[in-house]
């Protein structure tokens, strides 16, 4: 811990009244962690910040609780789970970043019950996205979001979606089989998460079409990186001579361990995690697994990089990394990484299309 | 009905009684007729790029603008033949000239049709005619959305009557380049080098178009409005190209000019061939704007070596070409030039390069055959041809450039280049010609606010 005040700082948000003073904290925790930016421990860096946000979706989510309660809707009349997708259920959200979460809870047999709950969860949920948004997360723009009906289930609900993904391997339930691949249960029962996990591994496996779909989507993004081993800059307009980490180097890295962990059966949602696993496991040499974690680090401190501080105190990010900030060391340090990306890519297509 | 064959009959022969009693045509008029249907056949395939340049030119700019880019094409080529035919011709191929300028034939006014069975001087001057009006609307790259209509006018005669005639004649017209030998089959240098060369001049002293250069000096991607005209365009330009290459033997000769027509073929697709490759390879992703910029630079380069050099080293020019066109728009950009129609390097690097091909890659035996100059390096190991062509580029670019620059400039200074920059945003359609060539499009975008 190098910041004295962090765990005051994660005690105020545990105990914070409304979504305001939520908002108080979001700004602090903003401008202590854009201080330390240039000079963090990426991983510690991404930890604490990660604890940071968590702690804001466990408290918006003990707030709605407490709404509902004062309103006369009770106490949640089944156990539930909070999830988070995305960057969020990687542990792997930067200082902006948006909601993608969704909620399961236990199912009920009795047809009255079932309502109850899923007007319970629903409002509910619709509470927490709602905090949320005050406190500063602004919400998915593909509505993946725990107050969307199609993301608040009970688990015999979630397990009908996903069988009904896997049965129609299409590039959206593809899309949306990836994205409950790297969830992640930030509040509530982890068993009913478990649950979900285990559904989805169970069918996954067993499926070799779902398998080469989600190979199709790993590849979809390339690695910025020409033939000749040069870096591909953006071309025009305000950001011409910038690399676009997020989508260029980071999500190319996620997509393809994200699919290497799927075929191993690993539960891990981190990238970080799921490269140790592998590794554990054998299925991933010493030396290669810690190329990939040095690589992987080296595109998580670049994507921090990428935030920028506008002069009205707002942070924003359009994931591209400035040619300014770019210096010719870091540049050459990033071809590598990228060269190695690309040599992942490689290797998980080939491994994926030899295991069809 | 045998009767009535029978009259009809008598009434042929009393009305064309060349018919019944007809000598056999000879050889050499036969021989003429041919080459003169062959000429006319390439001065219509290459006015007929005028198509491919309307359409190239609006297809790469907005739709503000074009009526007036698609328009100002066909005014242009109409006011080009008038100056061409009262001056331009005269100091091109004029017969009373020095080295420098032809002089003579103004007002052209050619015999009626062929003497002593020779190609009828009204095709030539067709056949030329539509040179200088393919070299104009090369230079009308680099004024593409921002020049006042006035310009054109002017200009269209300053450059009908001065600049491009000059170049033509020092290269075909018997003038010093053509004595020293330069090779220039078809016009790279004459024609392209020196439309490229123009549209530089206006480009630089027209400055850029609104929003194509940041604060920061960062270029925005202004990108034209329907990349099928332009994909078209190409088209019929490569197609017009053989009238312009093929035609350039100007007779039909021993078949000649089909070997012209296969290199030109080769050229134009080692360029798109190559520069599809290269944005691949480069940039990540193939870029259609590079690849169709890619055919005609190979089509550019091939225009001065068709002739002169065996197919293998046509491949060769043409994918040298493609790659060329690709590194010299990113250069040009990189100069914060901005050319909207990438001229300058289809037209201008691409000339270069074809006019230079011609010194490394010429054979003996085509030099001969055609009868200019000699092989270049690898055919003779001699750099003498490489020399005289690096001459001629130079000579001929630079005076193109210089010219033109006075000329614009003194234009600038007198009535000024550019529209304002509210004509410009709104569009050159509506400030120039009152009229949208897209009016419901733009009509609808305009009362929603949105800027086309």
């Amino acid at each position: 811990m190098t910041d004295p005040g962090w765990e005051q700082l994660l005690y105020g948000i545990a105990h914070a009244d409304d979504s305001a003073a939520l908002h108080r904290y979001r700004k602090l925790v903003h401008d202590r962690m854009a201080a330390r930016l240039p000079r963090q421990q990426t991983e510690l860096f991404y930890d604490e910040l990660n604890d940071a946000h968590d702690a804001f979706v466990r408290r918006a989510i003990q707030l709605a609780g407490q709404e509902m309660a004062r309103l006369g809707n009770g106490i949640p009349p089944v156990p539930f789970a909070y999830l988070l997708f995305g960057s969020g259920g990687r542990r792997e959200q930067t200082l902006l970043s948006d909601q993608d979460s969704g909620l399961i809870y236990a199912d009920s047999y009795d047809a009255a019950e079932q309502e109850r709950n899923r007007q319970y969860f629903s409002d509910l949920s619709a509470r927490i996205v709602r905090l949320l948004l005050e406190t500063g997360y602004p919400l998915c723009e593909g509505n993946v979001l725990s107050s969307n009906a199609d993301w608040c289930c009970p688990v015999s609900g979630w397990k009908d979606k996903l069988n009904g993904w896997f049965a129609e391997p299409a590039w959206e339930s593809v899309r949306y089989l990836l994205i409950v691949a790297d969830s992640r249960c930030v509040y509530g029962d982890g068993s009913l998460h478990d649950q979900l996990k285990d559904c989805f591994y169970g069918d996954v496996l067993s499926q070799p079409i779902i398998v080469k779909r989600m190979l199709e989507n790993t590849m979809k993004h390339k690695v910025l990186l020409n033939i000749f081993g040069q870096l591909l800059k953006e071309q025009y307009g305000e950001d011409a001579g910038s690399i676009d980490i997020k989508y260029g180097a980071y999500i190319p890295m996620v997509n393809a361990i994200r699919l290497l962990a799927i075929e191993a059966n690993l539960r891990e949602s981190s990238t970080l995690e799921r490269i140790r696993s592998l590794e554990q496991l054998g299925l991933v040499e010493t030396e290669e697994a810690a190329e990939w974690i040095d690589t992987f680090r080296l595109f998580l401190r670049l994507r921090m990089l990428t935030t920028e501080k506008f002069e009205n105190g707002q942070f924003t990010t359009n994931g591209k990394l400035s040619s300014g900030k770019l210096t010719k060391e870091l540049s050459e340090e990033l071809k590598s990484g990228l060269k190695l990306g690309k040599k992942l890519q490689r290797k998980v297509y080939r491994q994926t299309m030899n295991r069809l | 009905m045998v009767k009535k064959m029978l009259i009809s009959i008598c009434a042929m022969l009393v009305i064309f009684p060349a018919m019944a009693f007809a000598e056999e045509p000879s050889a050499a008029a036969l021989n003429m007729g041919l080459n003169a249907l062959w000429v006319m056949l390439a001065a219509i395939l290459v006015l007929l790029m005028q198509g491919g340049f309307i359409l190239l030119e609006t297809g790469s700019t907005r739709m503000k603008n074009a009526g007036h880019v698609a328009g100002k094409t066909i005014f242009t080529v109409g006011l080009c033949s008038l100056i061409y035919w009262a001056v331009g011709y005269g100091i091109a191929f004029g017969g009373s000239g020095n080295d420098f300028f032809g002089w003579g034939d103004f007002f052209f006014d050619p015999s009626k049709t062929s003497v002593d069975n020779a190609l009828p001087p009204t095709l030539f001057f067709l056949f030329q005619l539509a040179f200088a009006a393919v070299s104009l609307s090369i230079a009308w790259g680099g004024f593409a959305e921002r020049a006042k209509l006035s310009v054109y006018l002017i200009f269209t005669i300053l450059f009908t009557a001065i600049i491009y005639p000059v170049i033509a004649h020092w290269i075909w017209g018997g003038g010093f380049l053509a004595q020293d030998g330069a090779q220039d089959f078809a016009g790279s240098t004459v024609v392209h080098l020196t439309g490229a060369m123009a549209a530089l001049a206006g480009t630089i002293l027209l400055k850029p178009r609104i929003g194509k250069f940041n604060k920061d000096g960062s270029a925005n991607e202004i990108l034209g409005h329907n990349q099928v005209f332009t994909a078209l365009s190409v088209l019929i330009l490569w197609v017009g190209w053989f009238g312009f290459n093929a035609g350039s033997t100007v007779a039909v000769g021993d078949g000649f000019f089909g070997y012209v027509a296969f290199n030109t073929q080769l050229g134009a697709a080692g360029g798109a061939v190559a520069a599809l490759l290269i944005s691949w390879a480069v940039l990540g992703k193939a870029d259609i704007g590079t690849t169709l910029n890619g055919a005609l630079a190979g089509l550019v380069a091939i225009t001065a070596s068709c002739a002169f050099v065996d197919p293998w080293a046509a491949v060769v020019i043409g994918l040298v070409a493609g790659v060329l066109v690709f590194y010299s728009t990113r250069f040009f950009e990189k100069m914060k030039i901005d050319d909207p129609i990438f001229a300058l390097s289809v037209h201008g690097a691409a000339g270069v390069w074809g006019t230079l091909a011609n010194g490394i890659f010429a054979t003996e035996e085509l030099a001969a055959k055609v009868g200019i100059g000699q092989g270049g390096i690898i055919d003779t190991g001699s750099w003498h041809q490489l020399w005289v062509q690096l001459e001629s580029v130079v000579i001929c670019g630079v005076f193109a450039l210089v010219v033109s620059f006075i000329l614009l400039g003194i234009m600038k200074s007198v009535m000024g280049l550019r529209v304002t920059e509210e004509q410009e945003i709104a569009g050159l359609d509506l400030s120039e010609h009152g009229n949208y060539g897209y009016p419901e499009q733009l009509k609808k975008a305009s009362s929603t606010n949105i800027q086309a």
